[in-house]
């Protein structure tokens, strides 16, 4: 049916019922951003909030200085921090849970399921001071168990050695439950007689979990380290709320998402804030890209 | 009496100028002499955005026509929050903000300038200069604290220490004293990334923030006091780094925090969590002295925003919480302190001995100039200072470091 | 062959006994167990905090229980603070933008995976770009956008902008894939126009894709802090999150017990609409996830 009036009938439907997106997308979304990637190349600060078009053009020069500008080079680092050690952390550990689920705690998957999910579905805004009180030194239950055991716990979120450990450990706390969720289901689909096979062979246990497991696993596996790894580039409520707007100790918790928001929100450099939120999307897309290249190859 | 007529004699003149520049929206503002009338936006944060309401229903009272609106906003996010308004276009009538935000805030040409009527001098010196900028005056001081020792005086005499220390040297001894021989964990609470804290050492020594628009934390005084600042996390006596929501009074209750510097607040906090009979325990004192001991001076001022559409109202509403009356009566339901120095004189601020250690200290309290871009230029000092303390290998390295990094920033 | 293909076979050749290599052994179940406390903990403390008076949270050593039970935090936020008119707004904001989202959002992917209409590709290709620019980009201008439209401080300026999101969009279209085209061809040439078999055909056989855009949705509406901070500046006009921030964390001091209770007020429903629709909405991520 590829006639010209049913090639119009479908148009005219297709953009029929997009439109109500197209639009909010168009006008809420997109002229935001281009106004922002506008204003990146101009110096707009507080002075120009009366009138926008008293703003100067200054080509590159805010992104010349971002990198020259220690904080944002060391927001760069945390921010690598969190995504390398935070990503494995998250995958490996929801992945080994899923398996753990999978295997005969079948009556108690639910609650299992149900309890591992939680701390996706909750504000940050409540877990935040929680957290924060179960990590002071003094008071908080942390240091009190590591008493317990003879250990003195240092200041989790005041040295800035265990500053990004901390954030990053609420970060994956946050999120296991995620890949947890789409590993279960994903071992769902893994053909039973391929275990059949592989223990008629001779493998046991962990040799099961690497040659058919993992393997059958991929697609998952790739799937979730996009995802994972696009949302902890752009990690910012868990630093904003542990370390404050500040970014903590030696500015140990600043991720450039934090930054960008310092320096728009806070100080209003709204043309620097803006060049230093393209700059982080550049890295997004980059690594968005590079990972879809492997899972295209492999599927 | 005089100034009833000094201002008089201000108005007619302002009112002169006015004439001569012919009519210009950007004019100050006159106070009408009948009463307010139509609604009046106010935003307020922290503990104020609640009991406001207490406050300004006084206000309607006596004003019959007028309806005050209040509207609380989160502490943490006022500053930009009232940014944004004001980018958007959506500021409100009235906001109180903080002192250091006057510069930035006169930078975006959205602050009415303070009608001449309002007498600036009626405020301690320190809260009037936080409204000025660039030689105007915009906005008015509201309430002020300063900053004040608070000790554990039980701890002090355990230790051998019978008043309050007056001097640096006596601060470090009773620090070192409490440590070793009153059983504290820590001599002394130093927060090592608020400039708050920090910079009246600096003015203690006699040096300054800047020198117009050039950073002097360079100078030989300011490294003087980085250095005595930062030797206290070195020896051991002040914890070497701040975290985000750390409070002190749990600590000072406990004991091992037995002294730390802040304002009118805490006293309050302090009852409250030290229950009964812990009122024996503790006591403040001004601060301790080098060349001189020049405290910080903070609190909230009122600014007007040109946007108003009740200007008028607006402004009257403002003059009236400086009446040294208003002022009092602010005291009595919230617990800050009075801006205008008349109020002082007043009974309701003579019963507490702990407020008049206050009292005092106003009277040599400072605040850095307003730069346009201070929220900037402190969060780099405090994130600098922070370092400093725990990697710098002396006082005038920490010093130079600080001033590079904010001078980087800049004063215009 | 997509993998929704496979399920169809599943059930029959599952056994009585699901494991596939084994009983569990005892020791990974205690792992299990200690796991689900360190998720799980975190919301017990909170509510037995809610409970607690603010003593408690000052002294030395931290304790589970309270020494004093007491409802004092509660009945402060519903009768000194409003909550209730707040937990209104946050509801009534919820349900209108996730209603609007599983209409446009079903709409718009439908449209973007069955017909491929003129522009389709970029249209997808913007979707997919957006969802990678960080959040913080668009706020301020969307801000001043916003009051040029003379819609700050409404309602509409917290709804409106939410009404059809990316996620949705892209999530709907992943769906839209186990749809057969056999069965929608069919329907055309028995002369069904589109609106039809979208309403007729394809939601019913997308119940779950929706329940979960629902529960999705809900979640990050309701959740959703720093926009309607910027956006509202009437204090009855409030989100749950925003009132939170706004009452609990004081400039000196904050009030534990009450920010406990304000966050179980916040979490709780969350939780019970998650635990009532769980089965659908986890089911559901997972096939994003293998179709990728």
């Amino acid at each position: 049916m590829t006639s010209f009036a049913a090639r119009r009938r479908t148009n005219i439907a297709g953009w029929g019922m997009a439109s109500p997106f197209a639009a909010i997308l168009a006008v809420f979304l997109l002229v935001p951003i281009l106004a922002s990637f506008a204003i990146s190349f101009t110096s707009f600060g507080i002075g120009n909030i009366q009138d926008w078009t008293s703003a100067q053009f200054v080509g590159l020069d805010n992104y010349t200085k971002l990198f020259a500008d220690d904080a944002f080079v060391r927001s760069l680092r945390n921010t690598a921090y969190f995504v390398v050690v935070g990503v494995p952390c998250t995958i490996v550990i929801g992945l080994l849970l899923a398996v753990a689920l999978n295997q005969g705690i079948g009556r108690l998957r639910g609650l299992f399921r149900v309890g591992y999910y939680l701390p996706v579905v909750t504000s940050i805004v409540a877990i935040a001071v929680v957290w924060r009180y179960m990590l002071d030194p003094d008071v908080g239950i942390l240091n009190a168990a590591l008493a317990q055991v003879g250990i003195t716990g240092p200041d989790w979120l005041g040295d800035p050695r265990t500053t990004m450990p901390s954030i990053i450990a609420l970060g994956v706390w946050r999120n296991i439950g995620n890949a947890m969720v789409i590993f279960l289901a994903a071992l769902q689909t893994v053909d039973r007689q391929l275990y059949e096979a592989a223990r008629v062979d001779g493998a046991r246990g962990t040799q099961l979990f690497r040659h058919v497991t993992v393997p059958m696993l991929r697609p998952a596996i790739l799937f979730t380290t996009v995802i994972t790894s696009i949302g902890y580039l752009q990690v910012f409520e868990e630093p904003f709320v542990m370390t404050g707007p500040a970014g903590g100790p030696d500015q140990a918790g600043l991720t450039t998402s934090l930054f960008v928001y310092q320096q728009g929100f806070r100080f209003f450099n709204l043309g620097y804030a803006s060049a230093a939120a393209y700059t982080l999307f550049m890295f997004i897309v980059v690594l968005a890209i590079v990972q879809f290249r492997l899972l295209r190859s492999r599927a | 009496m005089i100034r009833q007529t000094t201002a008089a004699v201000t108005a007619a003149l302002a009112l002169a100028v006015a004439a001569c520049g012919g009519s210009d929206a950007d004019q100050a503002a006159t106070i009408p002499d009948g009463k307010a009338t139509g609604t009046i936006d106010v935003w307020a944060w922290g503990n104020e955005g609640e009991i406001l309401g207490e406050l300004t229903k006084q206000f309607e009272a006596e004003n019959p026509d007028v309806k005050v609106n209040v509207t609380a906003i989160p502490v943490d996010a006022a500053h930009d929050k009232i940014l944004t308004s004001v980018a958007g276009g959506q500021a409100p009538d009235v906001a109180m903000v903080g002192t250091t935000w006057m510069g930035e805030l006169a930078r975006t040409q959205a602050l009415d300038e303070a009608p001449a009527e309002i007498d600036q001098s009626q405020f301690f010196e320190g809260a009037a200069d936080t409204v000025k900028v660039d030689g105007k005056t915009y906005g008015v001081p509201w309430y002020v604290e300063t900053r004040v020792l608070y000790y554990r005086t039980d701890i002090a005499e355990k230790a051998g220490i019978t008043e309050a220390p007056k001097t640096w040297d006596e601060l470090k001894q009773a620090a070192r004293a409490m440590k070793a021989k009153g059983g504290a964990k820590f001599g002394i609470n130093l927060s090592t990334n608020n400039w708050q804290e920090y910079l009246p050492f600096v003015w203690q020594a006699g040096g300054d923030l800047a020198d117009g628009e050039t950073f002097t934390l360079d100078s030989p005084q300011a490294a003087e006091a980085t250095g005595f600042y930062k030797s206290f996390a070195d020896e051991g006596l002040s914890p070497n780094t701040t975290k985000q929501g750390f409070d002190i009074t749990p600590a000072f209750v406990r004991g091992t925090h037995p002294m730390f510097f802040s304002g009118p607040w805490h006293m309050g906090l302090i009852e409250e969590a030290g229950g009964e009979g812990f009122e024996d325990k503790w006591a403040v004192a001004p601060m301790p002295a080098k060349q001189t001991n020049t405290s910080f001076v903070g609190g909230s001022n009122w600014a007007v925003f040109k946007s108003s559409q009740n200007r008028e109202a607006a402004w009257k509403f403002v003059e009236w919480t400086t009446k040294p009356e208003t002022q009092a009566a602010w005291y009595e339901i919230s617990s800050d302190l009075p801006a205008n120095q008349e109020a002082w004189e007043l009974p309701a601020l003579k019963e507490d001995p702990n407020v008049e250690v206050f009292g005092e200290q106003l009277n040599d309290a400072k605040s850095p100039p307003p730069f346009p871009r201070w929220e900037e230029i402190g969060t780099a000092l405090n994130a600098e200072l922070d370092k400093a303390i725990r990697s710098a290998p002396d006082g005038r390295q920490a010093a130079q470091k600080i001033n590079e990094t904010v001078s980087a920033i800049g004063a215009a | 062959m997509t993998v929704l293909d496979v399920p169809a076979v599943r059930p029959k050749a599952r056994r009585k006994s699901r494991d596939v290599t084994g009983r569990a052994p005892w020791w990974l179940f205690v792992v299990l167990i200690l796991g689900l406390l360190a998720m799980v903990g975190p919301f017990v403390w909170m509510l037995l905090g809610a409970f607690k008076t603010n003593a408690d949270f000052i002294r030395t050593t931290p304790t589970l229980l309270p020494e004093r039970w007491t409802l004092d935090n509660f009945s402060q936020l519903f009768s000194k603070r409003d909550f209730f008119r707040y937990f209104l707004n946050s509801a009534g904001i919820a349900v209108v933008v996730t209603a609007a989202n599983v209409l446009f959002c079903s709409m718009a992917g439908y449209a973007l995976a069955k017909l491929k209409f003129a522009g389709h590709r970029p249209l997808m290709g913007l979707t997919l770009a957006t969802l990678m620019v960080p959040g913080s980009v668009t706020l301020v201008p969307l801000f001043v956008l916003m009051s040029k439209l003379g819609l700050v401080n409404t309602y509409a300026a917290v709804t409106v902008p939410f009404f059809a999101g990316a996620f949705g969009v892209f999530l709907m279209r992943q769906f839209m894939h186990s749809v057969p085209d056999d069965l929608l061809d069919a329907a055309r040439i028995d002369g069904a126009g589109e609106w039809r078999i979208f309403a007729g055909i394809v939601l019913p056989l997308l119940k779950p894709a929706l329940a979960a855009l629902a529960v999705f949705q809900f979640l990050a509406t309701w959740n959703n802090f720093l926009w309607p901070l910027v956006a509202l500046t009437d204090q009855a006009k409030y989100t749950l999150p925003v009132a939170l921030a706004t009452f609990s964390i004081g400039q000196h001091k904050a009030d534990y017990g009450l920010l406990m209770a304000g966050s179980v007020v916040l979490v709780a429903p969350v939780i019970l609409l998650f635990l009532a629709l769980q089965r659908h909405f986890t089911q559901s991520i997972a096939m994003t996830g293998l179709k990728g």
